[in-house]
């Protein structure tokens, strides 16, 4: 069983369900006692979400694991919550098929986790998050019911569009018992260009990339010491089309970089790249930002912010990674604090970290984005930081969902935007 | 009984002293030549494109600005009004029909494009503007829109948000919702709230999932952003023909089973393809069973590959004969001929029901021969063209409205396609939205707590169920203020309120 703790909230129980049965019984007792309950699946993104209030009871999903239905023909497939995404991809490789979503830490994220933290990997660039890939769900809600939204087609408009309000929710409006999800095939081609460039020139060639109607199915780049990015550029396809946009973005790229170079291995090193700066670390950080202003980001929010990660670190350890998806705005830093320091040094580098954060927060609003703090595990920016900065002007609409879904608050209290 | 006794607001007969105070009021909100309050100004509105059924609306306002929307709304509002917003009123499904003695809040007015960004790849859009206008404003620059319903040269962008449009491109690209980033919506009470963003990712629940579909249940949307994409840098397009749906069908299953992903894959019967040869004058063959009108795109060498792929494929699986379009005219052509079947089909009969049932794509031939010999059951024809590369059907049963009875054996077999539908673990609506005229379906697909989570959406908005009510749902569904396990409301068992 994983991680009995949320936050450093400790549940007073924990339970793994194996069927969705059981899975309901412990919502409805939990109603029928009051008690607050919260959700665990992989527990890769525990971090998210500010501490819950109380946990009376953890779910934990990881045994409910089961592929309920798949229809290689109908390119669609429903699964349990546990289901992990390595899995699930194991079992739909053998027909030619994915999902074509690429979440880091695929052996313990599960579907459930996904689904409500509207997961994405680099594949974004092309297929879109979670919220693009899902089709239908059923929850367990707060009071017991099990309830269905959208369905096991790709197309349907009947009724209001429960699945996707599941993505990104936190596990804050009901349980996601089971979802259903459209595929793609698998590629038969997937090839890499690696080339090191400026922020500026970054955002040239992938402005460049979509006049010449390049279609890349990731766009990624990796934040080096010096300030320039390597940037990868993944084609797929068949073969012979793979291999031609490959061609042409190589073309394309030298202008700006003489070194450009294939790489065979770029869907291997971008996962770990990937990793790296998502999962590790103790403070990490998810920015958007309209992609246009990538290279403005990189001057005055992603720059500041990584050098006062390495301004506290003086032993050459390397203190943050940064993957951006420049095709998209979003950019991932995580950094470390080492606290072997005194205890004084120590706060005033968490101090400095925290401040530069801020700013970065304010930086990424003005220009209509956002920065979430996804994990923290130093108590200092824990303190300075809120974990989601301004509230949307439509919170109150946000609260008013949950009060109609969760009228007690027992559903992972306070974890959500707003502490809902 | 009346919805708006639920409501707690007592109308019924209209004095005409209310009335005048309502037209002075709405001239206050709206300006007085944006007004329609006169009988035969009125009538325009009766319906939407499910002609079949007609309400004369209280009165019409045409507002230009979100402002004067949301004093639209307030007016209703203080005058115990339902409010039922429209756009170009081509709705399928009785979406933009007026409810008894109604504010109808007309967004055609609403046309202007409001920004084009092409760097972030977004564009800020009035409610009112034409589909096919979004992407003709930004076509010089080899950008476009991708959401085409076939109706896309005269519906709005709002009735597409309302309604979360689709057309023959969505299988690859998705549908009106994965098209729309933010929106400006005005609410019941008429306050004005911005949702999404124009970065990806905003804070907290996707409210833009929750408005777009809510077939105007939720708010008048009065502004939106969404996303455009670039212009493939190939298209590829051909029309095989085969001898029946089922050789069609197998084509599909085994161009998608090969790993290729169309961007469009469009199915058209034998009386489709009569229809539609004699009204726009397309040459295709009429003594064929099926034919399929198919693009694949994306870069240049990846499309040559699988047009080829596709071609051999339907080959394969017995196509009698593959034309591939020699110019862009040509190619355009074939699919007007497909956008323009539901208009065609007056050549082949005097009135029609169109369904929008969605299946699984494996099950297309098994399903259009029970859906034929439904049809047949009722002496009546089906003809068939949709959407096959998402399973989302549209057949059209043909009738007479002057031969008595036809009409009400067309529904009973409208009725029995939905069911065939659903037995196949599809839906009742793929594109056209519920309405009122599938109303009465959704509890077949839904249980009763499956559409009290909908409704808790609805009630989040709009919790005095001022927008379109009615709509959608097909039982009452109050709000009530403290949601629990769903309990019927009083009146609800006394049969008072009427479903909404
Ligand atoms: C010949 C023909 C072909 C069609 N083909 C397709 C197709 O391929 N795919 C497809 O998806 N549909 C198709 N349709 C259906 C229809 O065109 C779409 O549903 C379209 O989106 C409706 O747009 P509209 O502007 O006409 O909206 P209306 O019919 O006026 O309204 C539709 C709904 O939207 C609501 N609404 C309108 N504007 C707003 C607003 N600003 N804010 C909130 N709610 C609003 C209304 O209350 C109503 O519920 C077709 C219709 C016809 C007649």
């Amino acid at each position: 069983m994983t991680t009995a703790t949320i936050r450093g909230i400790a549940a007073t129980t924990t339970h793994a369900p194996s069927t969705l049965d059981e899975a309901q019984a412990l919502l409805v007792a939990a109603a029928a006692a009051q008690q607050t309950v919260a959700f665990v699946g992989g527990s890769t993104e525990l971090g998210f979400g500010y501490a819950p209030t109380r946990v009376d009871v953890l779910i934990d999903t990881t045994k409910l694991d089961r592929v309920i239905e798949y229809q290689p023909a109908d390119m669609v497939v429903e699964v349990e919550a546990g289901v992990t995404l390595a899995a699930l991809q194991a079992h739909l490789a053998p027909h030619g098929q994915r999902l074509a979503l690429d979440a880091p830490d695929p052996k313990r994220a599960t579907i459930g986790g996904l689904v409500s933290t509207n997961a994405f990997g680099p594949l974004r660039a092309r297929f879109g998050s979670m919220r693009d890939l899902i089709v239908g769900v059923s929850f367990i809600r707060a009071d017991g019911a099990r309830v269905r939204g959208g369905g096991k087609v790709v197309k349907n408009v009947a009724g209001f569009d429960l699945p996707k309000l599941a993505v990104g929710s936190l596990g804050s409006l009901a349980m996601i018992a089971t979802v259903t999800l459209r595929l793609h095939p698998l590629a038969q081609a997937a090839l890499g260009v690696d080339a090191t460039l400026s922020a500026d020139d970054i955002a040239k060639v992938v402005r460049e990339s979509f006049r010449v109607q390049l279609e890349p199915a990731m766009l990624v780049a990796s934040r080096q010491d010096s300030g320039d990015y390597r940037l990868t550029a993944v084609f797929e396809g068949f073969d012979s089309g793979a291999r031609e946009q490959r061609e042409r973005f190589l073309e394309l790229g030298r202008t700006f970089d003489a070194s450009i170079r294939a790489n065979d291995d770029a869907v291997a090193h971008v996962a770990a790249r990937d990793y790296g700066a998502r999962c590790a670390g103790d403070v990490r950080v998810r920015i958007a930002m309209p992609p246009a202003e990538f290279a403005r980001a990189e001057r005055d929010v992603v720059g500041p912010l990584v050098r006062a990660f390495a301004d506290v670190v003086n032993d050459g350890a390397e203190p943050s990674q940064t993957i951006a998806y420049p095709s998209l705005g979003i950019v991932f830093v995580a950094g470390t604090l080492r606290h072997d320091a005194s205890a004084d040094r120590a706060n005033i580098a968490s101090g400095r970290v925290a401040d530069a954060i801020v700013a970065a927060r304010r930086a990424a609003e003005v220009r209509g984005g956002n920065l979430v703090v996804t994990h923290c595990d130093d108590a200092v920016v824990s303190e300075r930081v809120d974990v989601y900065g301004t509230l949307p002007p439509s919170f109150a609409l946000m609260r008013g969902l949950k009060d109609r879904f969760d009228p007690e608050h027992r559903l992972n209290p306070g974890r959500f935007l707003g502490k809902l | 009984m009346h919805e708006r006794e639920a409501l707690g607001v007592k109308v019924s007969t209209v004095p005409t002293l209310e009335v005048t105070a309502l037209e002075r009021d709405l001239a206050t909100a709206v300006g007085q030549r944006n007004c329609i309050t006169d009988p035969s100004g009125l009538s325009t509105y009766e319906c939407d494109g499910l002609t079949g059924t007609r309400i004369r609306p209280r009165a019409v306002v045409l507002p230009e600005t979100t402002e004067q929307v949301a004093a639209a709304v307030r007016v209703a509002r203080a005058h115990g009004m339902a409010v039922v917003p429209r756009g170009a009123g081509t709705g399928l499904s009785g979406g933009a029909l007026p409810v008894d003695g109604c504010l109808l809040v007309v967004l055609s007015r609403m046309t202007k494009i409001l920004t084009v960004d092409l760097e972030n790849r977004r564009m800020r859009v009035q409610p009112g503007v034409i589909n096919l206008d979004v992407t003709k404003m930004i076509a010089p620059h080899g950008y476009y829109y991708a959401p085409d319903p076939s109706s896309q040269s005269v519906c709005t962008i709002g009735g597409n948000i309302a309604e979360n449009s689709g057309g023959a491109h969505c299988l690859k690209y998705g549908f009106t919702v994965n098209h729309v980033v933010a929106a400006t919506v005005v609410l019941a009470d008429g306050s004005v709230v911005e949702i999404g963003a124009n970065a990806v990712d905003p804070l907290g629940y996707d409210l833009i999932a929750a408005v777009v579909g809510s077939e105007g249940m939720v708010g008048i949307v009065t502004e939106a952003v969404v996303r455009i994409l670039r212009v493939p840098e190939l298209t590829r397009t051909f029309f095989a023909t085969f001898p029946s749906t089922d050789e069609a069908g197998a084509c599909v299953s085994a161009i998608v089973s090969a790993g290729i992903v169309p961007a469009a894959v469009e199915m058209i019967d034998s009386l489709a393809i009569e229809a539609i040869v004699k009204s726009t004058g397309v040459d295709w063959p009429l003594d064929v069973g099926a034919a399929l009108l198919m693009d694949v795109d994306g870069t240049k060498a990846e499309v040559e590959h699988t047009a080829a792929a596709a071609v051999e494929i339907a080959r394969n699986a017995g196509a009698i004969e593959i034309r591939t379009p020699k110019d862009a005219a040509e190619r355009l052509l074939m699919w007007k001929g497909r956008k323009g079947a539901f208009a065609a089909m007056g050549r082949i009969s005097p009135n029609y029901y169109v369904q929008d049932g969605v299946i699984p794509r494996s099950q297309i031939s098994k399903v259009l021969r029970e859906i034929a010999s439904a049809g047949a059951t009722q002496g009546l024809r089906v003809a068939n063209v949709f959407h096959a590369g998402d399973g989302n059907l549209h057949p059209l049963v043909l009738y007479d409205a002057r031969v008595p009875g036809e009409a009400h054996r067309a529904e009973i077999v409208a009725g029995e396609i939905l069911s065939i539908c659903l037995r196949a673990g599809g839906s009742i609506t793929g594109e056209h939205g519920v309405g009122t005229d599938k109303a009465k379906y959704m509890g077949k697909m839904f249980t009763d707590d499956d559409l009290e989570s909908m409704n808790f959406v609805r009630c989040t908005f709009d919790p005095q169920r001022a927008f379109n009510p009615g709509k959608v749902f097909p039982t009452p569904r109050l709000c009530g203020d403290i949601p629990g396990h769903f309990h019927a409301h009083p009146t609800e068992l006394a049969g008072t309120a009427a479903r909404g």
